[in-house]
């Protein structure tokens, strides 16, 4: 059985003065336990709201979603979310203390959250940098900061919605590296929200591509058979995926940039 | 990160700043203006020792300050959580806006006789009227403060486990406090207005009470002490709520 399920999801968005706006239609999705599984579509095409909705911050309008079988209610510590601005971490708190921050809530003694700090820290790669506000940290070690944060709480799937977007090419690039190592050693289910394809056949176990917006659903899945050393972008088997991939999104580009003439 | 060169900077910005304001003062009075009306700040400084010396404007002072810390302390623990509330609950907005956004234009100097005629010359009126000018700024600053609490801080924090309580005291009110402080700052800022303007107009002791009795006998110099006084004061509270400011609210502060 899937671990997370959308089936029949509508989303509309309804406003005041009648122009509603329908995001999704009739979206079915299922992403089984340990996936890493890249939604990818053109922007606008309502990828986010499909992780609102898992992440239970948004409710569909129409359909279900369902975490291990049951339906959302809401956000849950089972769901971690990686943000993709830094506006979600907390300044007045030390990379430490935003690490420990889902600890305390659970009201763990300080010397257990300490410990879970620090092997957090180490585990992204922000040693001896826990004393410093995110403010102090450039953009990459923030987002750092987020994954660990994150992972301190123990959550059974990460939602990460364009988690490196903000980044530039090469603290991206390393990103993806060090967040595939780290999937590597944990194997948590990922829901990743991208639209840059080599992010994708990087990351992925399996990617979607999305239909262009209004009214998004699903076109197709892939599975992406990529060993770790065949995650390269010179690599066969990495550039026919691409090409698959680029096959099935180009024709939504075309049709999203008409509309947007439209 | 401030380093020593900004500290040492500042210390001397000001001590000059503060000399040329005196030397202004003194050539202005000495060379331009000539009158007894208008003291050089010499003759200001040593009336100034006589009255600290026989303890009236120590007096003065007490009273002024007691009643702006009383009313400034009673009208923050009033505002902090009805502009937490306005902030945080759409229907506690509008339920309220009408009394914040309506009273918020009618001076607290504006009130200064009614509240005579209800509370007496005394303290009463006073902190009243204090009360009365910090209350609804310091509600409007919270509520603003709260206001511009980005979702994704909420959203995050749901999602490492927070219930609505503990959203409220980890993530909103660390939030908002550098917003309430400066509504605090711009409360006490006001406060000195309003005092000084009901101990003018109806008041049994203070600096206003000072500068009033002043008059009637010409003691013009007294009049510039109690001027000086109220302008010193004001730059050290101020000082002060700018370093809580810092200290409590850090680096990401709106005030610098």
């Amino acid at each position: 059985m899937s671990l997370i399920s959308l089936s029949k999801v509508g989303k509309t968005y309804r406003s005041i003065r009648g122009t509603d706006y329908e995001a999704l239609r009739q979206f079915d999705l299922e992403i089984g336990a340990g996936e890493f599984f890249c939604l990818l579509g053109t922007s606008g095409c309502g990828k986010t709201t499909v992780l609102n909705l898992v992440a239970g911050f948004e409710a569909q309008t129409e359909g279900t979603v369902t975490v291990a079988g049951k339906r959302l209610t809401g956000p849950g510590v089972e769901r971690g979310v990686v943000f993709q601005g830094d506006d979600s971490l907390y300044p007045w708190l030390t990379a430490r203390g935003n690490i420990e921050f889902g600890l305390r809530m659970r009201g763990l003694p300080a010397r257990e959250r300490r410990e879970r700090a620090d092997y957090f820290l180490e585990l992204v790669g922000l040693r001896g940098q826990g004393h410093k506000h995110p403010q102090e940290l450039s953009g990459g070690m923030k987002q750092r900061i987020q994954i660990a944060r994150v992972l301190a709480n123990e959550p059974d799937i990460l939602l990460m919605d364009e988690p490196f977007g903000a980044l530039d090419a090469q603290t991206r690039s390393v990103m993806q590296r060090e967040l595939l190592r780290i999937w590597d050693s944990t194997r948590k289910t990922v829901l990743f929200i991208t639209h840059d394809i080599d992010e994708a056949v990087t990351l992925a176990t399996r990617i979607g591509v999305m239909h262009a917006g209004p009214g998004s659903r699903l076109k197709a899945t892939i599975d992406v058979g990529l060993t770790p050393d065949q995650r390269d972008r010179t690599n066969d088997g990495y550039v026919a995926v691409y090409r698959q991939v680029d096959a099935l999104l180009r024709d939504e580009v075309a049709i999203a940039m008409r509309r947007a003439e439209a | 990160m401030k380093t020593r060169g900004d500290t040492l900077l500042r210390a001397g910005g000001y001590a000059a700043g503060f000399a040329a304001l005196f030397a202004i003062w003194h050539v202005a009075a000495v060379v331009i203006v000539r009158s007894v009306l208008f003291p050089p700040p010499g003759q200001v400084i040593v009336r100034a020792v006589e009255l600290l010396q026989d303890g009236t404007l120590e007096e003065q002072v007490a009273v002024s300050l007691r009643r702006i810390m009383t009313g400034f302390l009673a009208g923050s623990l009033i505002g902090v959580p009805l502009g937490l509330a306005i902030g945080s609950f759409r229907l506690v907005r509008y339920l309220l806006e009408p009394f914040t956004e309506f009273f918020r234009f009618i001076p607290a100097t504006a009130m200064i006789t009614v509240a005579v005629i209800w509370f007496g010359i005394g303290e009463g009126s006073k902190i009243f009227l204090i009360i009365y000018t910090t209350v609804f700024i310091v509600t409007l600053n919270t509520s603003a403060g709260v206001s511009a609490i980005t979702p994704n801080k909420i959203r995050a924090a749901r999602c490492l486990g927070a219930n609505a309580w503990q959203v409220f005291t980890h993530v909103a009110l660390p939030a908002t406090a550098p917003y309430i402080l400066t509504g605090m700052r711009l409360a006490m800022g006001n406060s000195f207005v309003t005092i000084v303007a009901a101990e003018l107009i109806a008041a049994n002791a203070g600096l206003g009470k000072m500068i009033w009795d002043s008059r009637l006998y010409m003691l013009v110099d007294q009049i510039f002490v109690a001027l000086l006084t109220l302008g010193l004061l004001g730059f050290v509270t101020d000082r002060l709520f700018r370093w809580a400011i810092h200290r409590f609210a850090g680096r990401f502060s709106p005030v610098s």
